[in-house]
């Protein structure tokens, strides 16, 4: 059972009672650094250094309803800290370890998170904003071994001291716990807050749609700073007792396929952008490893082209099951499963409990075949509880019961769904969300820059890349080297996943009467398209 | 033509680490934020700088500090 005597808790479900269930023993996960040797962890041990960092938490004073982000690549240090954070019940945040200063400022800032747990090469990072961010309190570094100061202090210094005891106190199901903020097409990121009870749905998913069970070896190959990464590289197959496979390393098809051969990796969670690069290497590379214990591919975080599923079935012989989700959702709603037939370039069907409409953009169902705002019945378990700090926005998202997804797509008469695309300018790169607000802000800051537009456009290999529209000032030329200066700055303010693949200089930015960018007429541009109604354009 | 100067400096830029001293050896998993798209504005940099043209084909093979002075080389 997996509540058991009311204990939500997500830190005690994933470790003690592990523990308590007889699995103390049993590899939680596999670490494969980049470099070095691999290793592995019990979930006794993962139980022991997720105590040890609660009681960390406990000593520097944080309590419920403080917030404490990780900032790391992925490392064994961010699952015990993401689990000890949450046996504390301080929520936990995580961030993309690729972020730069302007992201993480916005993050921490609007959070007012109280500490961070960090490596040593992000000091700098973090020391550019450290002065507008006056409640952050601590920065435990993975990978300095003594306190540098009161306040920027050593993680395994304070590790060594800590208890390895931890009693971790009953949390009800609304208790807040896992925070990630996703981008929107207007104002700044948004703080999606989940809770402990989220663990229902994260675990019941694990089980039934990637169909863990506890002879599995899995690997997720998302990182922390995603909700994936801590819905599904953590939570649901820990809740189940499955042993993971984590590997610090970035895409390398061999490496890639050495590890799935060498871990026996049974069930592989991947993403389409990864999947369609392994589409690009040589057939004859797969021949050479030995497949035999891999039973299912998944993949989630853009639209699965069909042709990756017709590569994945001639040369991997596997299906690749596309699942659907969002940050706000906390766990996958819609799927491919291997119990239903796949047909492909859909997004399947709604899992149990599950309940999608199509509906208008005053909450009117439309018929099925007909494009519509796709919607969820509220009050799922691992629906998030609130955008933090704007509220306004939140209760924006849901009409008449409905949670309002931002994806529009249809229904078949069959039940499947089929994506469409985003009713905003929210751009999807590579599987994450990008803001075309904090990409055209962090340009503004830029002397030779006057104003910008940015948008998103299709991509054969990251569904869609980020495309650039630029007007200088007076007195500034366009030229390669400010196209490479323009591009590291925003990869180094914002995130390298935002980093434009092009850049356009133009003589004017097209805005509305009141001054809104009109990204709709910058893509119609791009694609050839009819730029549509353009009355409201200024002259 | 001396390579690594110019090329420390081209990483000290794409990665935002004043702190970097290069070696042929290093590759993505000694530099933090060393991903496909920084490897992209790697690329971009040194085209820049050098003067040369980096193929589609060619930037794949390309995974190492060592690799990158090679082909700069070869190419200047």
């Amino acid at each position: 059972m997996l509540v058991q005597n009311n204990q939500y808790n997500i830190g005690h479900i994933c470790t003690k009672q592990q523990c308590d269930n007889g699995l103390g023993q049993k590899i939680a996960f596999r670490w494969l650094p980049a470099k070095g040797e691999p290793s592995s962890i019990s979930f006794a041990e993962l139980d022991v250094q997720s105590n040890k960092f609660a009681n960390i938490l406990c000593s520097l004073g944080f309590t419920t309803g403080d917030i404490l982000f990780t900032f790391l690549p992925k490392c064994p240090e961010q699952f015990f800290s993401f689990l000890g954070t949450l046996k504390n019940q301080t929520i936990c945040g995580t961030l993309f370890s690729n972020f730069g200063d302007e992201a993480l400022l916005d993050r921490l800032g609007d959070s007012r998170a109280k500490g961070l747990v960090t490596k040593k090469s992000s000091l700098k990072k973090i020391g550019r904003i450290r002065e507008q961010l006056p409640h952050l309190k601590y920065i435990l570094v993975t990978d300095i071994d003594a306190h540098q100061s009161a306040d920027i202090l050593s993680y395994s210094a304070l590790m060594a001291e800590a208890s390895a005891e931890f009693t971790t106190a009953v949390t009800a199901p609304e208790t807040p716990s896992v925070l990630h903020y996703t981008s929107g097409s207007t104002g700044k990121p948004k703080g999606v807050l989940h809770k402990h009870g989220s663990v229902l749905m994260q675990s019941a998913t694990a089980r039934e749609v990637l169909q863990l069970g506890l002879d599995d070896i899995y690997w997720c190959t998302a990182d922390q700073g995603w909700v994936t990464g801590t819905s599904y590289g953590i939570i649901g197959p820990w809740s189940l007792g499955v042993t993971q496979v984590h590997y610090g390393g970035i895409y390398d098809a061999s490496r890639w396929f050495e590890l799935l051969e060498k871990e026996k990796v049974t069930i592989w969670y991947s993403a389409p952008t990864a999947l369609r690069m392994l589409m690009r290497e040589a057939n004859a590379l797969f021949a050479n490893y030995d497949l035999s214990a891999l039973k299912h591919i998944f993949s989630v975080g853009e639209p699965l082209n069909p042709e990756v599923i017709q590569w994945s079935r001639a040369v991997l012989n596997r299906e690749i099951y596309d699942t659907w989700f969002q940050t706000e959702t906390g766990a996958i709603m819609i799927t491919n499963r291997p119990d239903l037939e796949v047909r492909t370039g859909s997004m399947g069907q709604p899992v149990a409990m599950i309940e999608p409409a199509i509906l208008s953009d005053d909450g009117i169902p439309v018929a099925d075949g007909e494009q519509g705002n796709l919607c969820l019945k509220s009050n799922w378990s691992s629906m998030f509880v609130s955008y933090l700090n704007n509220d306004t926005v939140y209760q924006q998202k849901f009409i008449k019961g409905y949670y309002f997804t931002g994806d529009t797509a249809v229904k078949d008469r069959d039940g499947y769904y089929w994506f469409k695309g985003r009713n905003d300018d929210v751009i999807n790169t590579g599987g994450h969300l990008v803001s075309p607000i904090e990409i055209e802000s962090a340009l503004l800051e830029l002397e030779q820059v006057a104003e910008s537009g940015v948008i998103g456009a299709p991509d054969a290999l990251l569904f869609e890349k980020v495309v650039v529209f630029v007007h200088l000032h007076s007195g500034h030329e366009p030229s390669k080297e400010l196209e490479i200066k323009l591009r590291l700055h925003i990869s180094n303010k914002v995130s390298s996943i935002a980093t434009p693949r092009e850049v356009f200089f133009v003589e004017k930015v097209p805005k509305n009467k009141s001054g809104k960018i009109m990204r709709r007429v910058l893509k119609a541009r791009y694609l050839g398209h009819d730029e549509g109604d353009t009355s409201t354009l200024e002259d | 033509m001396n390579i690594i100067e110019p090329l420390t400096h081209i990483f000290r830029a794409v990665f935002d680490d004043e702190d970097i001293t290069l070696t042929r050896e290093m590759n993505a998993d000694d530099i933090d934020g060393w991903d496909s798209f920084a490897h992209l504005n790697l690329l971009m940099s040194i085209e820049e700088f050098f003067e040369i043209t980096i193929s589609d084909e060619e930037a794949p093979g390309l995974r190492n500090v060592g690799d990158l002075m090679d082909i700069i080389k070869l190419k200047t």
